[in-house]
C-alpha cells in the first residue's frame, strides 16, 4: 500500500507561561479550576505528559500529582487521575467533572489538607509550537519504523495533539492510514489505545504492539533518545 | 569541529536537527543578550554557550556588556539581595545612579536588533533610554527568584516592565505578576564544561587524594556557598547521625570563599567549628574558578546532598544527577523539579530526614545506582543546553502570538 499524500512526521515544543497564581490546599484548587483560563486546564490536565514528571510518576494529569505528593490527600488524587480530558468534547465539561470531585472531597473532609511550603502548585498555562522535521514516509511499514526512533514530543504531537485537533476522534497516525485505505484493523487497533492513561514512553511500545500486529515485519530500528 | 558537532556527541542527532529546524523560522534574525559581565557567574556562563550556538543555527546573535562605577555594582548588588527578599536599603540617589549608568550605556552599545534580551536587574532601564527605532522586543530574563522582594527594590524594578514585550522566570514559583506575559524557561547545564564534561580517572583520583579523601570508602557532598539557606549544619547533623552505622564514611562540604558576603564567612566559621577535627569530615574552600576540582569530587561521591532550607534552580543538583549520583535534597525551589523520591533522588525536611535516605542509598547499592542512571537520563532529556536553547527558538516563535493554541510553523 502507498499512500498518495506522505506522512509529515511533526515534532514539536512546549512553551510555557506563569500566571502568577498559586495553590495550597484543595479549596484553593477548587476556586482555581473554577475561574482559570481554559488554557491553564488544558496545560495542567493534558500537556503536562509532554513534560517529565508522568515518566516517574503514574498519575496522567498535574492535578492528580500534586494532590498525591503535595498534599497527601490519596483519594482525591485517585479520581483526578482517572478523569479522563480526552472523553470531554470541550473544557467546560471537563472543568465541570474536575469541580464535582473536588468539590464532592471536601464534603466528606472536617479540613482541607494544606501542602508545605514549597510544594505549592503554580498554575501555568502553554502554548505547544509544532514544526516539520522535514521526514516524511509513505508505507505504514515506513511508519512503524518512524515511530520507533522519533522523539516523544512527536509523539504527543501526533496522539494527544491530534485528538484535541480532531474533537477526540483520531490520531494523526491512523488518519493518515484510514486515508491511505490501510488495514481497518490497525486503525482500529491506534485508536483502541488508552493513550491518556500511558506515559509517552509506554504509548511507543503500545503503537509498535498495534502495528507489529498488522503490518509485515520490519527490521527493528534502533531506538534514538529522545 | 563545530560547537553543534560536539554537542550533538552528547544530546544525539535528532535534538540538534530540530534545534535546526525551528532556527531556520528566524534565520537572519538580529539578536543581542545584555548583562553586566562577561566573566564570573551563571549568566555570563549561559551566555558564553548560547550566542555562539545561536550563531551557528543563522540566527545574528551579540552580546553586549554594561558598565559602571563600582558604586554602580554596589547599588546592583543591593537589588540582587533585594529581590532574594532581604530588606536593603537603598537611598535615593542609589536609584538615581542606577538610571544614569543605564542611560550611559545606552548611548554607548550598540542595541539594534529585532530582539534585546536583558538579563537580570542590572541593565533593566536601558529600553527607557535606548531611541524606539533601534529595537525592535524588549525581553526581560529574570535569573533571580524575584518571588518575594523586598518592596523598595521591585518597585523600583517594575517600573522599567512596560518597556518590555515579555519576561521570562526560571520557574513559575520565581515569578511575580506582571502585566506582561512571563515566559518560563528552567536553566540548563553544558555537558561540555569543565564542571560536567567527562574526566580521566587518573584527574579524578588525583583530586581526592589533594584533599585527603579516600576513593575506597563511602563519600557524602554538598557543594554550595556557606550560607544558612543551604543548610551545611544540618548536614553535618545527618552525617553524625549516621556516622555510627557508618563508621568509613567520609563528608566533603564544597564551597567558596564569600568575600562579598560577610554572613557567609561567619556560617563558614560555624561549620568549621562544628567539624571540629573530625578527619573524615571536609570543610574545602576552593577557588571560584574549581570547576574540574568540583567534577571530580561530585563524580567521587556516593550520595549528593543539597539540604537547602530555601533555594533557586538548583544547578549542583543538576549537576550531581548528570554524573549518575542520587540527590538527597531539601524540599524547596528548584530542587523539587528534579529530585523525585525513589526516581532520582529524594526530598527530605530535617536532618534526621537526610539520614534516613542516605542510609537507605548507602544500604542499597543497586537501588542507589540504578537511581542515579534515571537522573542521568532526566538530565539528558531535560535539562541540557539543548532543552533551553530550543525553549527560548520556541519562545521567539511565538511571542506576537497571544492565543494559548497550537502555533504550527
Amino acid at each position: 500500500m502507498e499512500a498518495s499524500e506522505p506522512f509529515r512526521v511533526m515534532d514539536c515544543s512546549l512553551v510555557r507561561l506563569a500566571t502568577g497564581r498559586q495553590c495550597v490546599n484543595l479549596r484553593e484548587l477548587l476556586e482555581a479550576v473554577r475561574t482559570v483560563p481554559e488554557a491553564v486546564l488544558e496545560h495542567h490536565m493534558m500537556r503536562c505528559a509532554i513534560e517529565d514528571h508522568f515518566e516517574l510518576y503514574e498519575f496522567p494529569n498535574d492535578l492528580a500529582r500534586w494532590c498525591w505528593t503535595a498534599l497527601g490527600d490519596n483519594v482525591v488524587a485517585e479520581e483526578l487521575g482517572l478523569i479522563d480530558p480526552y472523553r470531554q468534547l470541550t473544557t467546560a465539561p471537563l472543568r465541570e467533572r474536575l469541580v464535582n470531585t473536588m468539590e464532592a472531597r471536601l464534603w466528606e473532609l472536617d479540613h482541607a489538607r494544606w501542602c508545605r511550603p514549597g510544594l505549592e502548585l503554580h498554575l501555568v498555562y502553554s502554548r505547544l509550537i509544532a514544526y516539520d522535521i522535514g521526514e516524511c514516509v509513505s508505507t505504514p511499514a515506513a511508519l512503524l519504523e518512524a515511530i520507533e526512533r522519533m522523539s516523544l514530543r512527536s509523539l504527543f504531537y501526533h496522539v494527544h495533539e491530534a485528538r484535541r485537533r480532531t474533537q477526540g476522534l483520531s490520531d494523526d497516525f491512523s488518519l493518515w492510514l484510514e486515508q491511505s485505505g490501510a488495514d481497518a484493523g490497525l486503525v482500529a487497533a491506534l485508536r483502541q489505545i488508552d493513550f491518556y492513561f500511558l506515559n509517552l514512553n509506554q504509548l511507543r511500545e503500545a503503537l509498535i504492539d498495534a502495528f507489529r500486529r498488522y503490518v509485515a515485519a520490519a527490521p527493528p530500528v534502533p531506538r534514538s533518545v529522545p | 569541529m563545530r560547537l553543534l558537532d560536539r554537542y550533538e556527541e552528547v544530546v544525539g542527532h535528532q535534538e540538534v536537527e530540530h534545534l535546526r529546524r525551528l532556527a531556520e523560522r528566524l534565520a537572519g534574525k538580529r539578536i543581542v543578550h545584555v548583562n553586566s559581565t562577561r566573566t564570573g557567574g551563571g549568566v555570563a556562563e549561559i551566555l558564553g554557550w548560547m550566542v555562539p550556538l545561536m550563531n551557528e543555527l543563522g540566527i545574528d546573535a551579540r552580546w553586549e556588556v554594561i558598565s559602571g562605577p563600582p558604586d554602580f555594582y554596589r547599588v546592583t548588588k543591593t537589588f540582587h539581595n533585594g529581590l532574594q527578599g532581604r530588606p536593603v536599603n537603598l537611598r535615593k540617589r542609589d536609584f538615581d545612579l542606577h538610571y544614569e549608568v543605564n542611560r550611559e550605556n545606552a548611548a554607548r552599545l550598540d542595541l539594534h536588533a529585532d530582539i534585546v534580551f536583558v538579563h537580570d536587574p542590572q541593565p533593566i532601564y536601558l529600553p527607557a533610554f535606548t531611541p524606539p527605532d533601534q529595537v525592535g522586543r524588549w525581553i526581560w530574563r529574570c535569573h533571580i527568584d524575584a518571588s518575594r522582594p523586598d518592596w523598595a527594590v521591585w518597585k523600583h524594578l517594575e517600573a522599567a516592565i512596560p518597556h518590555y514585550r515579555a519576561a521570562i522566570f526560571s520557574l513559575a514559583a520565581f515569578a511575580r505578576p506582571l502585566t506582561v506575559p512571563m515566559f518560563l524557561i528552567m536553566p540548563a547545564i553544558d555537558p561540555l564544561s569543565d564542571k560536567n564534561c567527562a574526566m580521566p580517572e587518573t584527574e579524578r583520583l588525583e583530586v581526592l587524594a589533594r584533599f585527603g579523601l579516600d576513593p575506597e570508602r563511602p563519600l557524602l557532598l554538598q557543594v554550595s556557598r556557606f550560607d544558612r539557606f543551604k543548610d551545611p549544619l544540618g548536614v553535618i547533623e545527618a552525617y553524625r547521625l549516621l556516622k555510627p552505622y557508618y563508621p568509613t564514611m567520609q563528608l566533603a562540604l564544597v564551597g567558596g570563599p564569600a568575600d562579598d558576603d560577610p554572613e557567609g564567612a561567619e556560617v563558614l566559621g560555624e561549620v568549621q567549628e562544628q567539624a571540629g577535627n573530625d578527619p573524615d569530615l571536609k570543610v574545602l574552600l576552593l577557588p571560584p574558578d574549581s570547576h574540574r576540582a568540583i567534577n571530580a569530587l561530585q563524580r567521587s561521591a556516593t550520595v549528593v546532598l543539597q539540604k537547602s532550607l530555601k533555594e533557586g534552580f538548583g544547578l549542583t543538583v543538576t549537576e550531581a544527577l548528570w554524573k549518575g549520583k542520587p540527590v538527597v535534597g531539601g524540599a524547596c525551589g528548584g530542587i523539587t523539579q528534579q529530585v523525585h523520591d525513589y526516581h532520582t533522588g529524594f526530598l527530605v525536611h530535617s536532618p534526621a530526614g537526610a539520614a534516613y535516605r542516605v542510609h537507605f542509598l548507602l544500604r542499597y547499592a543497586n537501588r542507589r545506582q540504578r537511581m542515579g542512571q534515571t537522573g542521568h537520563d532526566f538530565v539528558l532529556q531535560h535539562f541540557l543546553l539543548n532543552r533551553n536553547l530550543r525553549n527560548y527558538l520556541a519562545m521567539l516563535l511565538c511571542l506576537d502570538q497571544p492565543e494559548a493554541g497550537t502555533l504550527v510553523v
